[in-house]
């Protein structure tokens, strides 16, 4: 379970570009839920989810997992509850570093890493069991850098690593933006059903107004860093791309051709 | 032909002289590696953590400690150094290089005010290199044996390390930081400790250097960076550095080699001032190398730019 509670962040304080980021966010969200966040740029919704991983201090308010507050958390302290895949593909694996190599550094984020040798047969076989439900051949390729790889097999790589430890909250930035469409297809789908069978809290940000429709239980509107509009349950289940879209304060040329 | 013989046989005779000699200083090139490759960090220290531990163990020798205490004090204050860049460089972000120029001219004053002097002979104190059985004291061969047993111990208590859960840690660091502390990772302390190690190896380096050579000096390390930088080009060049034990194995084959071509140059005749100003072409030559070679380098010139910004 993740409650933000009274979020308060402003960049620039005092100066004349001053921006509040966010502005008393609130938003809880059960376990196994999984909630998509959407809202235009500058809404606040990279600050949100910078905030929840610890990458962004906030000015006040709190952020809460499973009843424990993690406010003053670093980030690679909070690592051990949650996985983050980024928008691009670049930043949430190490390039120089075997595809092995990143799923070991996966493996480890909630353990506590010794002086032991980190690869060896039991966990190759792990990994390369975990690597074949995406159906891109990513498990016969557990010795390839992962720079050789394509921007969609990174991104797709990137979630495995994060989904792996069961983490207790999974967040997801955009992930699927910067990939062609059919590649962002394979990516999302492998999500959902990754988020589906582990039953995952998760929070995913998107421009996609169609996977606000189509995936999660919840679609939460951020708007001038609050929270503008939540839609649940059944009214959920009915909504409509162009129904999202009405409730835009500001409609961006991006979102109409997202339409 | 006369000048071919005498140049063969000069540097010939000097093989095993040259051979200690580059043992000695593959520790330091390792000091340069680990930063610059496994860390994302170029880094300058060696420059005055070379010279701290052969103050250091000077020092420590003309007190009447034991060698082996006198390296161990310097592999101590080496770390120290490395640190403190590691340190400077992550609290107040100032580029590692900058950071490194700092901790390094520092250094000058804080090897001065240990030594007490500009230099200090340690003649006649009990070396390392005298516990060899049976080699004369004194002779290369002992110290190429001493010397040659702790890098192979070195080589592969490294290689050991950065297969290991920690190591590769260490290693993600140097590859993708942000992505590495999203995975739970320690950055500050991951490369606080991995300058530190490799500040350790360059004072080693000193160490032994300063119990080789029986003096200690403080204008010891001048230019002991470009010659390392030069070394580790030709190592990896020779090895490789796709695969960890590579990539390590490259300073310690790097130095034997790079000293011997310095050998062979000065067997020819070459006059020792202009060794700078050829080993400074070496390494622009090598770093230039993949932008020289057009649109197929781009890759690899994109890898090595860190040390060109």
């Amino acid at each position: 379970m993740l409650e933000i509670r009274a979020a308060r962040k402003t960049f620039y304080r005092g100066q004349p570009d001053e921006k509040v980021a966010l502005n008393g966010l609130d938003l809880t969200l059960a376990t196994g839920e999984f909630a998509v966040v959407i809202g235009s740029n500058g809404a606040g919704k990279s600050s949100m989810l910078n905030a929840v991983s610890g990458s962004l201090a906030l000015d006040s308010g709190s952020i809460v997992i499973n009843g424990d507050d993690i406010t003053a958390m670093p980030v690679h302290k909070r690592a051990a509850r949650i996985a983050r895949v980024f928008q691009d593909p670049m930043l949430g694996t190490a390039a120089s570093m075997t595809v092995a190599e990143n799923m070991l550094l996966a493996d480890l984020r909630s353990r506590r890493r010794t002086l032991r040798p980190g690869l060896n047969a039991k966990r190759l076989s792990t990994y390369r069991e975990r690597l074949s439900i995406l159906g891109l051949g990513l498990e016969d390729r557990l010795d390839t850098r992962v720079e050789l790889l394509s921007g969609g097999q990174r991104q797709s790589l990137s979630l495995i690593m994060a989904v792996g430890g069961s983490p207790d909250l999974l967040l997801l930035d955009e992930h699927t933006a910067a990939l062609d469409p059919r590649t962002a297809d394979i990516v999302m789908s492998a999500t959902v059903r990754a988020v589906e069978a582990l039953k995952l809290t998760t929070l995913m940000v998107t421009h996609n107004m169609q996977h606000a429709v189509d995936y999660g239980h919840r679609v939460v509107m951020l708007d001038s860093g609050h929270v503008h509009l939540e839609i649940g349950g059944d009214e959920k289940a009915d909504i409509t791309v162009s129904d999202l879209i009405g409730h835009f304060a500001t409609k961006t040329d991006r979102m109409l051709l997202a339409s | 032909m006369d000048f071919l013989q005498t140049t063969l046989t000069s540097f010939i005779a000097l093989i095993p002289v040259t051979l200690a000699q580059s043992l000695i200083l593959g520790f330091v090139v390792a000091g340069i590696m680990i930063p610059f490759r496994m860390l994302s960090f170029p880094d300058l220290t060696s420059e005055g953590a070379f010279p701290l531990g052969g103050c250091v163990c000077g020092v420590a020798l003309a007190a009447g400690l034991s060698p082996v205490t006198s390296i161990g004090l310097a592999l101590l204050f080496g770390f120290i150094a490395g640190c403190c860049t590691a340190f400077i460089h992550l609290r107040f972000r100032i580029h590692t290089l900058l950071a490194g120029i700092l901790v390094m001219t520092m250094l000058y004053s804080v090897n001065l005010r240990i030594m007490g002097r500009s230099n200090l002979s340690v003649f006649g104190s009990t070396t390392i290199f005298d516990w060899v059985p049976f080699a004369q004291p004194g002779f290369p061969v002992a110290k190429i044996v001493v010397v040659g047993a702790i890098s192979l111990l070195v080589f592969l208590l490294l290689n050991f390390f950065f297969t290991t859960e920690k190591g590769t840690a260490v290693r993600a660091v140097g590859a993708n930081p942000a992505m590495a502390e999203a995975q739970g990772i320690n950055v500050w302390a991951a490369t606080i400790g991995g300058v530190g190690l490799a500040g350790g190896f360059s004072a080693l380096s000193g160490a032994l250097m300063v119990q080789s050579q029986g003096f200690a000096d403080v204008n010891m390390g001048l230019g002991i960076l470009i010659n390392g930088l030069a070394a580790l080009m030709i190592g990896e060049a020779i090895v490789g550095k796709k695969t960890v034990w590579r990539q390590l194995l490259a300073p310690f084959a790097g130095a034997i080699v790079y000293y011997q071509l310095v050998s062979l140059c000065l067997a020819a005749g070459m006059p020792p001032p202009d060794l700078k100003l050829a080993t400074g072409a070496f390494v622009l030559l090598m770093l230039a190398l993949p932008t020289l070679r057009g649109a197929g380098g781009r890759q690899a010139a994109a890898a090595r730019e860190s040390f060109r910004e």
